[in-house]
C-alpha cells in the first residue's frame, strides 16, 4: 500500500491534465462549424485544370474540434475526373502502410496536399502538418477508390491510410467523394487527433507519370480534369458534410465562380488533344501505334 | 363490369400494336471500336465502325464518371438504330472494361420501329479514350 502512494501521486498531475484535455476537447465539441474552399487552377472552360480544394473547422471555444470521422465532398457535374489521365495504376492500402508514396507506382498518384492536426494537452493546443498523398486503388465493389496517406512526425509519428470511395450522387452534384477517416491515438488517455484544417490538389500540378517508349521511360504530366465547355449557373458547385466523434457534423458549400466572358449555360463540345500535357514548352511527339501523334509532355529523357 | 371490359381490350390492342411493327426479330452480335472526337468535362463524343450481325458506323455520346451512360446511334445501309445504355467499370488501369446493357429505343428506314436491348461489354483506353464495346442481344424491327 505504502508503495503505492507515489506512484498515485505521479499518476495526479497526470490525472489533472488528462481531465483538462477531456474538458477542453468537450467544450469544443459545440457548434463547430466548417468552411469550404476550391478553386480549379487554370479556370479555363474546356481545358485541363487542376482541382484545389481545402475546408477548416472553427469552434466556439479556443479548442479544437471533435476529431474528425467521415467526410462526404461533393463535386459538381460534367467534371472530367476520370478523363484526367491520373490513376493510370494502383497502389492497395496494405503497400502504402507497409512503404508509404515511394511503394507505389509513380502512375497512381493523383495529388498532394497537407493536413493541419492540434490536440489539447492542458489548455495547450499543440498542432502538426502532416503531408498528404492521394493515390488510386484498386476498384472497391466497382467503385473508384482513392486513398489518402498521411504522415505525421511532431510531435505524433504516425502513419494513416484512409480510404475515399467515388460515388454517385444527385444533382447538381456529379459525384461524391466518401472518406472514412481513422481515429489517430496520441498520448495515452489523451484525445485522439483532431483535424483543423486540409488542403489538397487533385490534378497534374507536382505530378510526374512515367510511360515506357520502346527502351526508354518517358516522363510526362499527366493531363488533368477536363472542364465542361460551359459553367453551370452559379458557378461549378462544391458541398461538404463532416463528421464528427461526438456525433456532430457540420457541412459547408461553395463554388467556383464561372470565369468572365464564358458562356454560362447550355453545353457544346469541342475537340480536343486527350493526350495533350500541361506543359507545352517541352512537347515530344510520339507516333501512336494507329500512326496518331501523341503529343505529349516529356520532361526526362529517362527515369 | 363494361368499363373494365373497355379497359381490357384496350390495353390488349395497345399491347398487340408494338407486335404488329416488330414483325422482324433478330439476334445481333455487334463489336465496334470507337475513337475519340471530342470532350466536355466527363462527356465524350466518340465514332467509329461497328461490325457483326449490323455493320455500319456508329457514334456515341456518354459521361465517363463513377459509371458510365449514354446513347448511340448506328448507321447502317437499311436505316439508323438509336437507344442508350449504362455501364459499371470495373478493375483500374490504362485499360478498364465495363459491363452493363442498352436499350434500342428507335430508329429509321427499315428499323424505325426497332426496339430491342443488348448486354454490352468492352474496354475503355483512359490514355487515349479509344472504346471497343460487343453488344449481344435481339433486335425486334
Amino acid at each position: 500500500m505504502t508503495r503505492t502512494r507515489p506512484a498515485l501521486r505521479r499518476l495526479l498531475p497526470q490525472a489533472a491534465v488528462l481531465c483538462a484535455c477531456l474538458a477542453a476537447t468537450t467544450s469544443a465539441r459545440a457548434a463547430t462549424s466548417a468552411t469550404l474552399s476550391a478553386k480549379f487552377t487554370p479556370e479555363q472552360l474546356g481545358q485541363r485544370s487542376t482541382l484545389d480544394f481545402g475546408f477548416s473547422f472553427s469552434t466556439p471555444t479556443e479548442g479544437v474540434p471533435s476529431p474528425l470521422i467521415q467526410i462526404e465532398l461533393r463535386y459538381p457535374d460534367k467534371l472530367g475526373i476520370a478523363l484526367s489521365g491520373l490513376g493510370l495504376a494502383t497502389c492497395t492500402a496494405q503497400t502504402l502502410e507497409a512503404a508509404g508514396p515511394p511503394g507505389c507506382p509513380r502512375n497512381a498518384v493523383m495529388g498532394h496536399g497537407q493536413a493541419l492536426t492540434g490536440i489539447v494537452l492542458g489548455s495547450t493546443i499543440i498542432t502538426e502538418t502532416a503531408p498528404i498523398t492521394i493515390v488510386r486503388a484498386p476498384d472497391e465493389g466497382g467503385r473508384i477508390e482513392l486513398l489518402f496517406y498521411a504522415e505525421g512526425t511532431t510531435p505524433v509519428t504516425t502513419r494513416i491510410v484512409f480510404p475515399g470511395l467515388l460515388l454517385p450522387t444527385s444533382a447538381p452534384f456529379g459525384g461524391l467523394v466518401s472518406i472514412g477517416v481513422p481515429l489517430v491515438p496520441t498520448l495515452p488517455g489523451a484525445p485522439y487527433i483532431s483535424v483543423i484544417s486540409l488542403t489538397a490538389t487533385l490534378g497534374p500540378v507536382g505530378v510526374t507519370y512515367y510511360e515506357q517508349v520502346g527502351a526508354r521511360m518517358l516522363a510526362y504530366q499527366p493531363r488533368g480534369i477536363l472542364l465542361p465547355r460551359s459553367c453551370p449557373h452559379g458557378g461549378f458547385p462544391f458541398a461538404a458534410e463532416f463528421r464528427f466523434l461526438d456525433n456532430a457534423s457540420a457541412t459547408a458549400h461553395t463554388a467556383v465562380p464561372c470565369p468572365g466572358n464564358r458562356r454560362r449555360s447550355g453545353h457544346s463540345f469541342r475537340s480536343i488533344n486527350p493526350l495533350r500535357g500541361v506543359d507545352r514548352n517541352e512537347v515530344t511527339d510520339l507516333l501512336g501505334r494507329d500512326g496518331t501523334a501523341w503529343a505529349r509532355h516529356v520532361k526526362y529523357g529517362s527515369r | 363490369m363494361n368499363h373494365t371490359m373497355h379497359l381490357i381490350r384496350a390495353a390488349l390492342v395497345a399491347l398487340a400494336i408494338p407486335a404488329a411493327h416488330a414483325a422482324h426479330a433478330m439476334n445481333a452480335t455487334d463489336t465496334a471500336h470507337l475513337r475519340y472526337v471530342s470532350a466536355s468535362g466527363s462527356l465524350l463524343l466518340e465514332e467509329g465502325r461497328a461490325a457483326g450481325t449490323l455493320p455500319g458506323s456508329m457514334r456515341v455520346h456518354f459521361e465517363v464518371g463513377a459509371t458510365f451512360s449514354g446513347s448511340f446511334t448506328i448507321h447502317t445501309g437499311a436505316g439508323s438504330i438509336t437507344g442508350h445504355g449504362a455501364a459499371v467499370p470495373h478493375g483500374s488501369g490504362v485499360y478498364e472494361s465495363f459491363s452493363g446493357s442498352l436499350t434500342v429505343t428507335g430508329g429509321s428506314g427499315r428499323y424505325a420501329h426497332a426496339r430491342g436491348s443488348a448486354r454490352l461489354y468492352g474496354t475503355f483506353n483512359r490514355a487515349t479514350y479509344a472504346l471497343l464495346v460487343q453488344t449481344v442481344g435481339t433486335l425486334h424491327y
